[in-house]
């Protein structure tokens, strides 16, 4: 079998036949996803049976697993899922449906903005690998935007202005966004809101590209009053998700998707998530280095 | 009088009207009329005066006070004509002086790059607003608008039926909260008001979403799903195929009406470049938007 690439836009995500990853892969075809990963962005495989055990050794090809900050967040005996598989579900800890008013469906809601994961930490994500494991009759689709297109379609003035931009990065700015305090998001766990500090413009030796590192997360510019950059990073944010860059991904069961977290932004759409479940995990691929030096 | 539409059914352009002279009925009528297709009419070339701004926009219903004005102490007006609204970047009566970056005015007014209805977060909406151009920059600060007619149809049959009778809560607080500017106090005016989600049109019987970054709430549903619903439906009804972007010129005059139609202001190098735009507003009374039930508009 050979690993097959096909276009779902012109330049952007591509859809690979060939391969059963729930195997154990060779060095070339890992080279390959990765080459894949660095052309396309997103990568969808279909028909690919994992379960928990099966989607972590399949991950660590790409570099160490990070501890979902959803498990960071919570006590242990909250978790459904072990700590390095992000629970992107409907389900309590019971697999029961979670209630309308629960704070992590509410914390969850955040995920329906255009974000990048974990660029609220320091050394952010790579890639996230996310499986379907169970999904609605309608809705719950995952879109993607290409922010190495979206840096590339913005006029020279604006590349000149926000070339040494930094800018913060918090959870507890993207679920301000939607009138979730951080007082009830991050519970006893306000640590881990703390800001930390990321280039707006990313640039990747592999590729010789750059991208726009933009994401809900992000809550300030340094050396912006806060109004100003917030209004900035709105129209930033709705020139690079224009449709033209965006892919929507229909979920089937057992279909695996790979995104870059370092050229990509990502969002949920709606669903029925009172009545319909759906499960989907993620496992996270932790980034190889800081974007800036942090604050101290 | 001629108004040729920029879009199918969306912006005229109106020529052949000296707008700083009195209007006859039949004229008026016709503008109305307009504003009814149109939702937004452009009246290139009309040099106003503050005055005579004021004696046109009167012809179509009873001006507001602007909230700043309100809250303004008369001797720090720039205007003398307490109706008319100061859309610029001046600062206050000392207009060869730009707002500083810091000044709270420009943090405040920066809300009005977000998709907007003016003056919904209060009881009685606005009903027409008109903007008259006076000085522009060489590049940005063009004003977009949104059809929520077109926003309205295009919706599909489900969301139709979820937001047909949805109640949402308004206030000025909401949209600066947005960017992050905490608007304080437990002033009567920053308390939210009740709006019907959609709104028909008394006259054309059309139906429009009446969205805007005023709104902070919906009745019966927790806020964070509140606000993602209403960024996606947001969203919807500001895609490209729903806006017109006018690029300002001198002595325009665009007047638009807020029960049809959101609109933003888009960026302009405003801390080295002038911008001066005067706003006059009409009341909404009787025109569609205070058709939400009394007791919820007064809750």
């Amino acid at each position: 079998m050979t690993m097959t690439f096909t276009p779902l836009t012109p330049n952007f995500a591509a859809e690979v036949v060939g391969i059963d990853l729930t195997r154990p892969l060779t060095p070339d075809q890992v080279r390959a996803i990765d080459d894949g990963m660095d052309r396309w962005g997103v990568l969808v495989f279909h028909d690919q049976r994992f379960d928990d055990e099966t989607q972590l050794a399949f991950s660590r090809n790409f570099g160490e697993l990070e501890i979902s900050s959803g498990a960071e967040m919570s006590r242990p005996e909250e978790n459904r899922l072990r700590p390095e598989m992000a629970d992107i579900s409907n389900l309590d800890v019971k697999n029961k449906l979670r209630a309308a008013d629960d704070r992590k469906r509410l914390g969850a809601l955040g995920n329906r903005l255009w974000h990048s994961d974990a660029s609220f930490r320091a050394i952010p994500a790579k890639y996230s690998l996310l499986s379907a494991r169970i999904v609605p009759p309608s809705g719950g689709n995952t879109e993607f935007a290409d922010m190495r297109a979206a840096y590339d379609t913005l006029d020279e003035a604006t590349k000149a202005e926000i070339e040494d931009l930094i800018t913060e990065h918090s959870g507890a700015f993207s679920r301000e966004l939607i009138g979730f305090p951080r007082e009830i998001y991050g519970g006893e766990f306000q640590e881990k809101l703390r800001p930390v500090r990321h280039r707006l413009v990313r640039y990747d030796e592999r590729t010789g590209r750059k991208s726009l590192y933009l994401s809900a997360h992000i809550g300030s510019i340094l050396g912006w009053p806060i109004p100003e950059a917030r209004a900035y990073i709105r129209d930033l944010t709705e020139h690079a998700t224009q449709r033209q860059f965006v892919y929507a991904h229909q979920w089937k069961v057992w279909d695996l998707v790979i995104w870059d977290n370092r050229t990509t932004m990502h969002r949920a759409r709606r669903y029925n998530d009172l009545t319909d479940v759906r499960d989907m995990r993620r496992s996270t691929i932790r980034g190889e280095a800081m974007t800036v030096q942090q604050a101290a | 009088m001629m108004i040729q539409p920029i879009q199918p059914g969306f912006v005229g352009v109106v020529t052949g009207i000296d707008i700083c002279q009195p209007l006859t009925a039949p004229e008026v009528a016709q503008i109305e009329a307009g504003m009814d297709s149109f939702a937004v009419l452009s009246f290139p070339n009309q040099p106003l005066t503050d005055e005579q701004q004021v004696v046109f926009s009167a012809n179509f219903g009873e001006l507001e006070i602007p909230l700043a004005a309100q809250m303004m102490a008369p001797e720090k007006r720039r205007f003398q004509k307490i109706e008319l609204g100061d859309i610029s970047n001046f600062d206050g009566k000392n207009t060869d002086k730009l707002r500083d970056r810091e000044d709270s005015r420009r943090m405040y007014a920066l809300a009005n790059r977000l998709w907007h209805s003016d003056a919904s977060f209060r009881a009685v909406g606005a009903g027409y607003t008109l903007l008259h151009s006076r000085v522009n920059p060489t590049k940005g600060g063009n004003t977009e608008f949104a059809d929520m007619r077109a926003a309205y149809d295009a919706l599909d049959a489900k969301t139709k039926a979820l937001v047909d009778d949805m109640i949402v809560g308004h206030s000025i607080v909401y949209s600066r909260e947005q960017i992050g500017f905490e608007v304080k106090g437990d002033a009567d005016n920053l308390k939210p008001v009740k709006h019907r989600l959609v709104v028909t049109h008394p006259v054309t019987g059309r139906k429009s979403l009446y969205l805007s970054s005023h709104i902070g709430e919906i009745d019966g549903w927790l806020i964070p799903e509140a606000r993602a619903f209403l960024r996606d439906l947001t969203e919807h009804a500001t895609q490209r195929q729903f806006v017109y972007s006018h690029k300002w010129e001198v002595n325009d005059l665009v007047m638009w009406d807020n029960r049809t139609v959101m609109h933003r202001a888009t960026r302009f190098d405003d801390l080295k470049e002038r911008r001066d735009l005067r706003r006059t507003s009409i009341k909404g009374v009787g025109l569609g938007v205070d058709s939400v039930p009394v007791q919820q508009a007064a809750e």
